[in-house]
């Protein structure tokens, strides 16, 4: 039958090509031609049927039933690949974040636990702290009521001693003078507090510049008391 | 196919709940995919592992 068919194509053709002569003075010649037009619908529509998805087999219905389905298959291995990829993307990125973040050892230099228990009233210890030293001060009664009992518009840089400390009787300050950075020296000075003899500035008992070429108050670190006898710096 | 509809009209047809329906994934994916590479490592390691020999040591330390 597909023979038959393509048999009368390559007449048509050919008849076409002969420039409309009758086929009829050709008969017999070179070739069968004839005007006969052939007539396509003896022809079998293929069957298409194993290529079909099964929700589009039937020709006559909308395919959309299964059209959606279809999309949703796609979009499965589009969003399994996105969510696949996003684990390696966050640990990338956590990785680098965690690069700035300090390790181990730099963090065990960072704070300093003192035991207060071993300090006697009116000492003042010294400690290294990140390369500074660190001044904790036990203070007596008469230095506490001292710090408290000052006019704060007679100060440099004024800062009520309730505001630098947390407990009355302890101290704590970073032990660099403002000026030019050299330690002071504990309980000297004409205030009780601290006296920095590279250029003479003079610290009271809570640490505030009274007198002298120093611009600010000794510096007060973040700290926090653990227990009542454990302070942590940093 | 009725399934797959319903999973595309949900989660698929809009980008904003694709988006989620990846991230939300890939938060499920991690879990899965790190306990089951601990099993693996667990597997090809089976007997000498801590928890494997931890037994030969326990009454020693007693």
């Amino acid at each position: 039958m597909y023979v038959r068919s393509l048999v009368r194509t390559l007449q048509r053709c050919r008849s076409l090509t002969a420039g409309g002569v009758p086929a009829a003075a050709f008969r017999g010649a070179t070739a069968a031609v004839t005007t006969t037009r052939g007539a396509h619908t003896d022809l079998p529509v293929p069957d298409f049927s194993a290529y079909r998805n099964s929700y589009a087999d039937k020709p006559n219905e909308a395919s959309s039933r299964g059209e959606l389905g279809k999309r949703a298959a796609a979009y499965m291995v589009l969003g399994g690949g996105l969510a696949a990829g996003m684990v390696p993307t966050k640990d990338a990125i956590v990785g680098l974040l965690s690069t700035m973040s300090p390790s181990a050892d730099v963090l065990a230099m960072a704070t300093i636990e003192v035991d207060l228990s071993a300090i006697p009233e009116g000492k003042n210890v010294v400690l290294k702290w990140q390369g500074k030293p660190l001044f904790v001060r036990h203070r007596t009664a008469e230095e506490i009521d001292a710090a408290k009992n000052v006019d704060l518009s007679t100060l440099r840089d004024p800062q009520a001693d309730d505001a630098r400390v947390q407990r009355d009787q302890w101290m704590i300050l970073i032990g660099v003078c403002t000026h030019l950075g050299c330690v002071p020296i504990a309980n000297a000075g004409e205030y009780g507090g601290y006296f920095c003899p590279c250029h003479g500035s003079h610290y009271d008992t809570s640490g505030r510049i009274r007198k002298g070429p120093a611009p600010l108050n000794l510096a007060v670190p973040k700290y926090k008391f653990e227990t009542d006898t454990s302070l942590v710096v940093g | 196919m009725a399934f797959g509809n319903a999973v595309y009209n949900a989660l698929f047809r809009r980008t904003s709940t694709f988006a989620l329906t990846a991230v939300l994934g890939g938060v499920v994916f991690e879990r899965w995919y790190s306990s089951w590479s601990d099993s693996m490592w667990e597997r090809i390691n089976r007997g000498k592992l801590w928890k494997d020999i931890a037994h030969n040591y326990e009454e020693a330390d007693e």
